[in-house]
């Protein structure tokens, strides 16, 4: 096994390969980083429409809450499938890069909705009341009160899901957008060993998400430590 | 947009759709039930082992947790064989879904044994328990309840994951999906049925498990 691994290696990791695995690599960074910021953008939409006392009505409480419950419970292959499939019912032409980012804004937007609920929810009920007081619009309380506070719990579990919608992407492989594990795939077609396209991707992806993840644990170690001073 | 969603076609799958729920409660079970033993156990080296052990359950669980489930099934199913270990499908995806779930779970349960106060273990330790009774019968029944919430978390998003394997062409939910689109071509109408699935079966499992955990430790753990 190790000697045609040996043999195989220079040849794996040619210029042409490199460069193949460079672009893959770049497809799933744009995936995962734009698709997570879009979803998280569209998720504290949502943690707003849900709470009572900033946007929350009720038809848009109850349609944001459904949304939030249904989308986490449902894993991503499923969901990858039903956008791939209504997408090609609809007649629409996308690309599959563009159906597999609007299944990861729309499963980040749900996890995203969750970690700022908790975030609002930290803000202490005094200054909510303060605010009311103060005769704030909900904007106000929003912008001045609500943000300043809650975006020290939100930040860094944000980073948190980010590496798990990195790793969820691999999973867009399946309907074949050229991303890192549909590249493994068509080299290890292509010849080479099982070891060396597999192997080299896990390296790559840890080489992603590993920073990703020390960003969030190093921030929420600093956000933490100021929050309780 | 021309199309026109017909059910009526795939209706009388459900079934055999929730069939494949059982398998993938089965696969969500036992990855579960592997990844807390090897939680377990490095939780505890973590805690108690020698310096290079800690090191080793360190790189174990930094690797896990930052490369995707795929892509460590897919070494597990292509690379093994060349060293000469075959596995069917449904093995390597248990085996791999159990190595990330151990990861993720000595994550958990570290944290639960670092809450745990000094002066217990001390205590423990001076009435002569060994590290594997200490951490069964001091360890364990202390940070059960404040372990359990995530424990069951961690339980529900197993069940997600385990979709992973219709990948591999094991007939759980979601492969099951798989043969029935390829039969009916009603592709839309199935996979939202099965997302429907998913979704009442994780519910059905959150319920259960904050009831049992209600019974178990009076822990108050909501739903939604």
């Amino acid at each position: 096994m190790w000697d045609q691994i040996l043999e195989d290696a220079p040849r794996f990791f040619g210029p042409w390969n490199l460069l193949f695995l460079g672009e893959a690599l770049v497809n799933t960074l744009l995936l995962s980083y734009i698709g997570a910021a879009l979803g998280f953008m569209i998720g504290f939409g949502l943690a707003i429409g849900r709470h009572p006392r900033l946007y929350g009505i009720l038809p848009v409480r109850l349609a944001a809450t459904a949304y939030v419950e249904v989308f986490r419970r449902i894993p991503f292959l499923v969901k990858l499938m039903c956008v791939f499939f209504a997408f090609q019912l609809s007649g629409t032409q996308a690309t599959l890069f563009t159906v597999a980012l609007v299944t990861v804004v729309l499963s980040a937007a749900a996890f995203a909705a969750e970690i700022a609920r908790a975030g609002i929810e930290a803000v202490p009920a005094p200054q909510w009341d303060a605010a009311e007081a103060m005769n704030f619009s909900r904007w106000r309380v929003l912008t001045r009160v609500v943000a300043p506070q809650s975006w020290r719990v939100v930040l860094p579990p944000l980073f948190g899901y980010a590496v798990g919608f990195i790793k969820s992407t691999s999973i867009a492989s399946q309907i074949g957008v050229m991303e890192l594990t549909y590249a493994a795939k068509i080299l290890n077609t292509r010849g080479f060993s099982a070891l060396l396209c597999f192997g080299t991707i896990l390296v790559l992806y840890f080489l992603i998400c590993w920073p990703t993840k020390r960003i969030g644990e190093r921030l929420e170690a600093r956000l933490g430590r100021r929050a309780k001073a | 947009m021309n199309y026109t969603l017909i059910y009526s076609q795939v209706t009388g799958h459900i079934p055999y759709l929730l069939g494949g729920a059982v398998l993938t409660l089965q696969l969500a079970v036992i990855s579960f039930l592997a990844g807390w033993a090897i939680g377990l156990l490095n939780a505890s080296v973590l805690h108690f082992g020698p310096r290079p052990a800690r090191l080793a359950v360190q790189g174990y669980v930094t690797f896990f947790i930052n490369t995707p489930l795929l892509v460590q099934i897919f070494f597990i199913f292509f690379v093994l064989p060349d060293a000469g270990i075959l596995l069917s499908p449904y093995a390597a995806v248990a085996i791999g879904m159990s190595l990330n779930a151990g990861a993720y779970l000595t994550e958990i349960q570290r944290a639960g044994f670092q809450s745990l106060r000094r002066e217990e273990i001390d205590a423990a330790t001076a009435m002569g328990f060994s590290v594997p009774q200490l951490v069964w019968y001091v360890v364990l029944p202390h940070i059960a309840k404040a372990l359990y919430p995530p424990l069951s978390n961690q339980f529900i998003i197993q069940v997600m994951t385990t979709s992973i394997a219709a990948i591999f062409a094991v007939e759980e939910l979601t492969g099951r999906a798989y043969n029935v689109n390829s039969l009916t071509f009603r592709s839309l109408e199935v996979f939202s049925i099965v997302a429907v699935i998913y979704v009442l079966l994780t519910l059905v499992c959150s319920v259960a498990l904050a009831l049992l955990g209600r019974w178990l430790f009076r822990v108050k753990a909501r739903v939604f």
